[in-house]
């Protein structure tokens, strides 16, 4: 599948955003946040909003007619993608009365419950998106058991690391719970990673060219011509496909600059080694190694379809 | 609305039966429904580059042809892809705007083009790359089974099928109610052993496809070989002949 700019800095952008309120709103919950907490929890909401509008924002870049852009919030009762929209409006004024309520009142009943609705509707959005990839029966590497759980592990890892930076901010280091936090959910993020490349490398293509023609069991098929000597919509966007031997080289980047340099930096921040320079390098390394993630994700996958034309699927 | 509509009881699955043994591969077809339909009341189908080294555009039927071993010998198998019409057509259900539907009454898949945003999931959502991007109305477009001459009143009843079927030089398609267990297209279906596409997926398209029969063309017996005479004459005319064949 050819990746899209806009595609890539949606899901990603939104997950850093969605998943930075994710964890506000779950400290929230837990009664983890103080009373003089209330700048980091404005400030965290605006950053998570500034990250979600972003990335929404650049989704906008996909549509053809943007001008109709409202029509995508009416077909909730079926589309993922529709449901994707309705829950990244539904999460804004949560958002905003659980800072608004917090500045207001502090550590109080109404913002533990605040941030629990913000906690569930952040994520919420984040499986949503997860979900447009994941139901796409004719991609194999998306329409699997990883692809939900995934998105919401990187959305929740690249909030750690945001959460770890902010409190940074607040109090000159992120504390023990929110950079063991952040190590956490990159060592675990790794792992899953690395799990789905072994799920889809051992996956065998969802049908052969003789079953896609209808053919009868023990018939061969070849392509011999191609409907046009062009490229067409379909081969641009299903036929995209990535050399094998550069998909190797960036799952490599991706492990060690998305997730096993974030990992080692919360350590040293927890460790408040310069807490400031690690929590920041760290988001940087998250930002560039999740977009190469995103990237991958999408020019690994293969669309049945391109089988009708000879491509590997 | 997006959510795919609860059948009728009664109501008509239209579709076309596509016969893979007669289909010549000519792309009559295709030329026809472009023809019909940049000019018929979908509008135009663009065509980008027309004249360049990159000619590109919406083609709503594109005809692949494939060589195919196994049944005794090599043959070409030409395979006209279109809209299958699904019955469970995720195209559908992806579509956030709800410019994708499914007809109640006869089941054909179509684009409300005022209302598609252009996101091109249903075309992600399809497995038979049946669906293209209008690239200059910014918006998807696919195969209308020609609903603009399949129920136009203002043509002769014979000219009441799809431009596809209508030109085809070999009759390899063919335009009918899948529903009905009597029709000409149910009927062939049942006779041939007519196939779905990718069966395996789900999607169970309404269009069905008539697999190549086994060529069983009777030949000759093959002529016993011609008695060899014993003696040096046939030892010599033997030799000759190996000779004369390299």
């Amino acid at each position: 599948m050819k990746p899209a700019a806009s595609v890539l800095l949606l899901t990603t952008a939104t997950g850093f955003g969605f998943g930075l309120l994710a964890w506000l709103g779950a400290y929230s919950m837990l009664g983890l946040l103080p009373g003089h907490a209330r700048v980091l929890v404005a400030a965290g909401v605006a950053t998570s909003l500034l990250f979600a509008s972003f990335g929404l924002g650049a989704s906008m870049f996909h549509l053809e007619r943007k001008e109709r852009a409202w029509r995508a919030f009416s077909q909730w009762r079926s589309s993922w993608l529709s449901r994707e929209g309705v829950a990244a409006v539904l999460t804004y004024p949560v958002a905003i009365a659980f800072a608004a309520v917090f500045w207001r009142d502090g550590p109080v009943i109404e913002t533990r419950l605040l941030g629990a609705t913000a906690l569930v509707a952040s994520l919420g959005t984040v499986y949503c998106t997860a979900m447009i990839y994941a139901s796409l029966k004719p991609i194999r590497q998306w329409h699997n058991r990883h692809t939900a759980a995934d998105y919401l592990l990187y959305a929740v890892f690249s909030g750690a690391v945001l959460f770890a930076t902010l409190r940074t901010m607040d109090l000159g280091a992120p504390g023990a719970t929110a950079s063991a936090a952040a190590a956490t959910a990159a060592g675990i993020a790794l792992i899953a990673k690395r799990a789905y490349w072994r799920h889809i490398d051992a996956q065998t293509p969802l049908a052969t060219l003789a079953a896609a023609i209808g053919l009868p069991k023990g018939i061969e098929a070849r392509p011999l011509d191609a409907p046009h000597f062009t490229e067409n919509f379909i081969l641009r966007q299903m036929g995209f496909a990535i050399a094998r031997r550069h998909a190797v080289k960036l799952r490599r980047i991706v492990l060690v600059v998305g997730f096993a340099l974030p990992l080692a930096l919360s350590i040293l921040a927890g460790l408040t080694l310069a807490p400031m320079a690690t929590t920041t390098l760290a988001v940087a390394c998250t930002g560039v190694g999740l977009l190469l993630e995103r990237w991958l994700f999408f020019a690994e996958a293969t669309h049945v379809s391109a089988v009708y034309y000879g491509r590997r699927i | 609305m997006t959510m795919l509509p609860e059948r009728a009881p009664g109501a008509k699955k239209l579709g076309l039966v596509i016969d893979l043994d007669t289909c010549v591969g000519c792309h009559a077809c295709a030329v026809n429904c472009k023809e019909w339909n940049t000019g018929g009341e979908a509008g135009i189908l663009p065509d980008y580059d027309k004249y360049g080294p990159e000619p590109d555009g919406v083609w709503f039927n594109r005809i692949h042809s494939y060589e195919t071993d196994g049944q005794g010998c090599s043959r070409t198998v030409n395979v006209p892809r279109s809209c299958l019409h699904c019955e469970d057509a995720l195209c559908v259900t992806v579509c956030p705007t709800g410019a994708s539907y499914k007809r109640v009454q006869d089941g054909i898949v179509l684009v409300d083009t005022d209302k598609c945003i252009g996101c091109q999931l249903c075309s992600w959502a399809c497995p038979y790359g049946a669906r293209e991007l209008d690239e200059e109305a910014g918006v998807m477009r696919k195969c209308t089974l020609c609903i603009d001459r399949i129920y136009d009143e203002h043509l002769p009843p014979a000219e009441r099928e799809p431009a596809c079927v209508a030109t085809c030089p070999s009759r390899a398609r063919h335009f009918g109610d899948l529903a009905d267990p009597d029709s000409k297209v149910s009927k062939l279906v049942k006779e041939r052993g007519g196939v779905d596409l990718l069966a395996g997926l789900g999607y169970r398209p309404t269009n069905k496809y008539l697999p190549p029969r086994r060529a069983t063309i009777p030949t000759a017996p093959a002529k016993p070989p011609a008695p060899g005479g014993k003696g040096i004459g046939a030892a010599l005319l033997g030799l000759l002949d190996k000779a004369l064949s390299r």
